[in-house]
């Protein structure tokens, strides 16, 4: 795991951990360890453990410490397998993953680099539970290929959390409490995040329209509009 | 997912050369194709996936000589945003407007969309569950099981689910050409029932483009649809319609194993004035033929209304 560093300062609004137990969301306790301690925003993306499996062959199961060590291992002992080894550019930080072709971006994002916010919930396309950004648009994670994001800009909704900017979003979500179980609400603020992006001053239709393709099992759906509308004129004042 | 290799394909004829050593499928959008192999619906698993989206030049919405020319990896989204589709071919707009989800929509191409296989929940029961004839095997169990959702208009080779693409009909009414890699076919006659494919393509053959007419001044297009949600749903019926000189052009879908053209209300409505008498009589002529099974007698009635209001709506909008 990335050490964090101490930082002094103040926050300015809610903290990513804040938010999380404020809110009551299970984003997966593996994204917090343990005894972390909240600092910058931008620092909670790196408490994004790295998990063991992270390099292991695919092949032998033989584990290495290092990403470049399963390389040369790959390039030694498996020359005749495919092993897509890639770069995945998630909230703007590289990460170097050794990938299987048939594993979705969801699976990729939980299980290789620990990001566990965007989830199945169907897992077929239908339920918008698994939206990420992919360069600038929302996507359904779990229907995309990790091996076809080379080269894309990932966002997903640990990077919203993390970034300042985002705070009126996420207070707005909190106020209206637009969440029971919370299992859907990553999904619905990536592709609110994203509507936010290309239209700053949505009208109440441009949000339903936009949050057309997240379903919710608990039912919060009216509350996600006004959470939103309040959250663009907080994001226009720049609060 | 079971295990595959993945190739991203630089051209169409690596694309299709790619299919000669192994079991390969190709990949778009993927909104239909992942869900399938996840739930290994089909008896063969491929070997290799084939991606076409790497292929540059294939996302283009322009008209040319007379032509509204798509290419078949354009997006959904991007179609039913784009301007001269809206204005002058409706149908088409609406219909990838109407698709599935605004996520899906940003995902999927029309290529795939009205490559996509059937929907039957026999057909796609996870795991093979039902080893049913588009798999291979003998049965039709829909025939005997639950068939609210299946063909009012009979069986084609045995099967009686339907074809749910909400851009296919449209592109029936709008006259359009599918451009392949080997040919071009005219749209009624692109669509199939066969093992593991609902298309007359090879397996080697890969849309390329949708060629459409330019339609004549004071033409009009329209699609609507009937699904139990408003949004990410599959059609229990839609329906197309284009208007112009004297004549209309009829195409229902998620009513047959291919895309229904209506021709016999065709008949009924050429040459009328569009008003509430004429339209009721097509409807009633575009449900003339039909034979619903045990479970989905209403689909009649709504394949009906939706043909008169698609009409109306062509001339509401004159
Ligand atoms: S989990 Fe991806 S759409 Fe439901
Ligand atoms: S809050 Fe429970 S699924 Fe949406």
């Amino acid at each position: 795991m990335v050490k964090e560093e101490e930082q002094n300062g103040s926050e300015k609004g809610v903290s990513r951990r804040e938010f999380l137990t404020q809110a009551g969301w299970a984003l997966g306790s593996a994204a917090l360890g343990a005894g972390w301690t909240p600092s910058a925003d931008e620092r909670a993306l790196q408490a994004a453990p790295e998990f063991e499996s992270k390099y292991a062959c695919p092949v032998d199961a033989q584990k290495f410490a290092t990403f470049e060590e399963l390389q040369a291992h790959f390039a030694t002992a498996h020359p005749h397998v495919a092993a897509p080894v890639t770069t995945l550019r998630v909230n703007e930080r590289d990460y170097p993953v050794q990938i299987e072709p048939q594993w979705t971006l969801q699976q990729t994002l939980q299980f290789k680099l620990g990001l566990t916010g965007a989830k199945t919930m169907c897992d077929r396309g239908e339920c918008g539970s698994c939206t990420v950004i992919i360069d600038g648009k929302p996507a359904l994670s779990c229907t995309t290929l990790a091996v076809e994001c080379e080269g894309k800009s990932i966002e997903t909704i640990e990077g919203i959390a993390a970034n300042s900017r985002w705070n009126p979003l996420i207070q707005a979500y909190m106020k209206h409490d637009a969440m029971q179980c919370g299992y859907c609400t990553p999904g619905f603020i990536v592709t609110a995040k994203a509507l936010l992006d290309k239209n700053p001053n949505p009208t109440e239709e441009d949000v339903r329209q936009a949050l057309a393709g997240n379903l919710c099992r608990c039912s919060t759906y009216p509350r996600h509009a006004k959470a939103i509308l309040e959250a663009a004129q907080g994001l226009r004042d720049g609060k | 997912m079971r295990r595959f290799d993945h190739l991203n394909a630089t051209s169409i004829q690596e694309a299709t050369s790619a299919l000669k050593n192994k079991s390969a499928v190709f990949i778009a959008g993927g909104t239909d194709l992942i869900g399938r192999l996840k739930d290994e619906i089909l008896p063969g698993y491929p070997e290799l996936i084939v991606n076409l989206k790497t292929i540059q030049g294939l996302d283009y919405v322009h008209e040319e000589g007379g032509l509204l020319k798509i290419g078949a990896g354009t997006r959904l989204a991007d179609i039913a945003a784009d301007p001269i589709v809206r204005l002058r071919y409706t149908a088409l707009g609406q219909a990838a407007g109407r698709a599935a989800s605004p996520h899906i929509r940003r995902m999927g191409t029309l290529g795939g969309n009205i490559s996509q296989l059937h929907r039957c929940w026999y057909f796609r029961a996870p795991q093979n569950r039902f080893e049913c004839l588009r798999k291979g095997g003998k049965t039709c169990f829909a025939l005997a099981g639950d068939n609210r959702y299946h063909s009012i208009f009979g069986a084609v080779n045995g099967c009686i689910a339907v074809h749910p693409s909400d851009t296919a009909p449209s592109l029936v009414a709008l006259d359009a050409r599918i451009k392949t890699t080997k040919r071009t076919i005219i749209a009624e006659d692109f669509w199939d029932v066969r093992v593991a494919s609902c298309t007359v393509l090879d397996t080697d053959e890969i849309v390329t483009e949708v060629q459409i007419p330019a339609p004549d001044v004071g033409a009009r297009s329209a699609f609507v649809k009937f699904a139990l949600r408003k949004s990410i749903d599959f059609p229990i019926v839609n329906a197309a319609v284009f208007v112009g000189g004297g004549a209309a052009r009829i195409c229902l879908n998620a009513v047959a194993p291919k895309p229904y053209r209506a021709t016999k209300a065709e008949q009924v409505i050429a040459g009328k004035s569009i008003d509430s008498r004429n339209t009721g009589a097509a409807g009633a002529a575009a449900a003339a033929d039909s034979r619903p099974l045990e479970a989905n007698r209403y689909k009649v009635q709504i394949a009906k209304v939706l043909v008169e209001r698609a009409l109306l709506e062509c001339a509401s909008a004159a």
